[in-house]
């Protein structure tokens, strides 16, 4: 349900009901009032009538005892009101001219209702000096009355109550406006548009909600561009070798001899290079996807690093001085993970340190992590540098490597729980710190 | 034609100089924007195959720096990156042509010759000269209308003097178009190469300017 319907709903509907219950109670107060005023009249005017009679006794004194006519003209009075006096002893002495006998036939002193000839009538008695007046009205004048003040106070205050919901209406429709100028403005904006919503102009109550949107498209601009450059990036790694692969494959073609086997030799290695890259970006996906690493294997901090050595050092396995306090903790990771990330810092250290030096790793296990120290012989890394090298393919000048080693080394800490950082010991080189957790 | 290389990677730079040799051109590799500026200033060139992420510079700016210089040489930006924003940089940067990587390395040799045509202010590839006609991009040469065979050397230099269209060119100018860096040169090489070709095209083709260099023959019709 649309916001302005509801506005719409819940006041239109409470006003209704507010305003026909007082409808209601005004029209109940006015039927009573109407009644009690008319009944009084009746009372009055039967009282007057009997009070001019006792104050001149002769005038009618004469004439008692004659029976069954009016023997005293009294003004035809306003239609549907009848009066009769009559003596104590029943004698008629007086009656408005038309009068209905059956109304004004006296019953008991007071008011009293009977229905004549399918009509309502009320009738009032009074008793004084010897005399017995009656007055009666037709009930159905009565609510001729009535209806016609009903509709004299009805009227106006139905045309106030349509008027103001018709207000109601243009009230909220315009209320709305920011609203629905704000819908538009999103509604037309193309997808991939993620500047900030202008504020300027906005209403102050809609700035709150403006606020909270800027910052979610704040959010996703960075999200986005972050994986537009990753796209972008990965894009260019993986053609830097393609392109490798395919020169030197027409360079092969179009040559013999020493150079075709040159070239060959260059676009294999372009092949090894293209691997390298695609199976480090899968590791990477892998261990920031969804994808379950447990093999159920405990996982031995020792092994882990022996594992690592073998791998990175394949080729040369002297150059890697392993140290060790003792202590074999059980790492809380799966064990291909802590040996990927181990294995990705050796080759760093290796590839930046000359061949004739070699890489010191030390496994120190302090009860609740297990840490791994590897030191290299190579040039450091400025500061500058320092702040890169966690970046996706970034990596020294053109120098050999993905660009993405410590990439899954800081992915598999941050999934697991460990730490990594860089130190820069004074006697040179490189030191790199993996802390892992361990089982407990 | 002398090409010079401004490429990062190793193994492509090589792959693209291998190439382009195997393709009869004379093609030199550098690393870096400084090392191709020292290269540009110390040697001529024909045209410059730039690869845009250089480790010392971006090759967009390096190639602003030499549009500013005034440096009307023929650019063509080779690249993997393909957004559109970028190629448009690039062209209005002042390049005169942009491959994306990978490409194909007949195409690259193509694009390479019509740039150069274009410099020349030709619209066909086929150089003619009197009744020498030269064919830049299959290396064939025709005279009076008989296929010419004419070595590596003497096709580079011939191309050279036709296509400087009359100038003279000086001994160094020659050599920078038929050599690579590093290439050894033994001192009468230009000579022999000239010799031969005047042997092959008649001698009266190209012209001994004394103390200054060689030209092609004007051709009286």
């Amino acid at each position: 349900m649309s916001l302005r319907l509801r506005l719409l709903l819940m006041i239109g509907v409470s006003l209704s009901l507010l305003w026909g219950a007082v409808a209601i109670w005004m029209l109940r107060s006015l039927d009573e009032e109407v009644h009690r005023t008319l009944d009084q009249r009746l009372a009055m005017s039967a009282q007057m009538v009997a009070g001019l009679m006792s104050q001149n006794p002769a005038a009618w004194d004469g004439r008692n005892g004659k029976q069954g006519v009016s023997t005293m003209k009294m003004p035809p009075m306003a239609k549907s009101f009848d009066c009769q006096i009559t003596s104590l002893r029943g004698e008629v002495i007086a009656r408005t001219p038309g009068a209905t006998l059956e109304a004004v036939a006296a019953v008991v002193p007071g008011y009293s209702e009977r229905s004549i000839k399918g009509e309502r009538w009320r009738s009032y008695t009074f008793e004084a000096d010897g005399l017995r007046v009656t007055t009666a009205d037709r009930l159905a004048e009565r609510n001729s009355l009535l209806h016609n003040v009903t509709m004299a106070a009805v009227v106006p205050f139905l045309v106030a109550m349509i008027g103001s919901l018709i207000v109601l209406w243009f009230g909220v429709r315009n209320g709305l406006l920011p609203l629905e100028r704000l819908r538009q403005m999103l509604a037309s904006r193309a997808p991939e548009v993620l500047t900030p919503i202008p504020v300027a102009a906005m209403s102050r109550d809609l700035l709150p909600l403006v606020n909270t949107l800027n910052q979610l498209l704040q959010r996703m601009n960075v999200t986005i561009s972050r994986e537009r450059r990753f796209t972008s990036d990965a894009a260019h790694e993986l053609r830097t070798p393609l392109t490798a692969i395919k020169t030197h494959l027409q360079v092969a073609r179009i040559t013999q001899g020493k150079d075709a086997a040159l070239a060959m030799d260059y676009a294999e290695e372009g092949v090894a290079r293209l691997q390298h890259t695609l199976t480090q970006l899968l590791t990477l996906s892998q261990i920031e996807g969804p994808f379950s690493w447990d093999d159920g294997n405990l996982t031995d901090a020792r092994q882990v690093a022996q594992l690592a050595i073998r791998d990175a050092a394949a080729d040369a396995p002297g150059r890697i001085d392993f140290h060790s306090d003792g202590n074999a903790s059980k790492l809380a990771l799966p064990q291909a993970l802590a040996v990927t990330a181990l294995r990705n810092l050796l080759d760093n250290a290796l590839r930046h340190t000359p061949a004739e030096q070699g890489v010191t790793l030390e496994l120190q296990s302090t009860g609740t992590t297990s840490v791994f120290r590897v030191r290299d012989h190579g040039p450091g890394l400025s500061i500058k540098e320092l702040e890169m090298v966690t970046q996706r393919f970034w990596r020294r000048g053109s120098g050999q490597g993905s660009g993405l080693g410590l990439s899954i080394v800081a992915a598999i800490t941050e999934r697991f729980g460990g730490a990594f950082e860089l130190l820069q010991p004074p006697e040179g080189g490189l030191e790199a710190k993996l802390t892992l957790p361990n089982m407990q | 034609m002398r090409v010079l290389l401004v490429e990062d990677d190793e193994s492509i730079g090589h792959g693209i100089v291998a190439g382009l040799r195997a393709h009869g051109l004379t093609a030199d590799k550098v690393s870096s924007a400084a090392q191709a500026e020292a290269a540009l200033a110390t040697s001529h060139c024909d045209v410059i195959i730039l690869d845009l992420g250089l480790p010392d510079e971006d090759g967009m700016s390096l190639l602003h720096r030499l549009r500013a210089a005034g440096t009307a040489l023929p650019v063509l930006i080779l690249t993997a990156r393909d957004a559109v924003e970028d190629r448009v940089a690039g062209l209005r940067a002042g390049a005169d042509d942009y491959l994306l990587k990978p490409f194909d390395l007949n195409e690259l040799v193509a694009r390479l010759h019509a740039l150069l045509r274009r410099a020349a202010g030709r619209s066909v590839d086929i150089i003619k000269r009197g009744p020498l006609r030269l064919d830049p991009a299959s290396g064939e040469v025709w005279l009076d209308g008989q296929a010419v065979i004419l070595s590596r050397r003497e096709l580079a230099l011939l191309a050279a003097l036709l296509q400087a269209c009359g100038r003279i060119l000086n001994a160094d100018q020659l050599k920078d178009s038929l050599y690579h860096f590093n290439e050894e040169i033994e001192s009468n090489a230009l000579n022999v190469h000239i010799h031969h070709l005047r042997r092959k095209l008649g001698a009266d083709l190209i012209e001994t300017v004394r103390g200054l260099g060689y030209r092609i023959a004007t051709v009286n019709p």
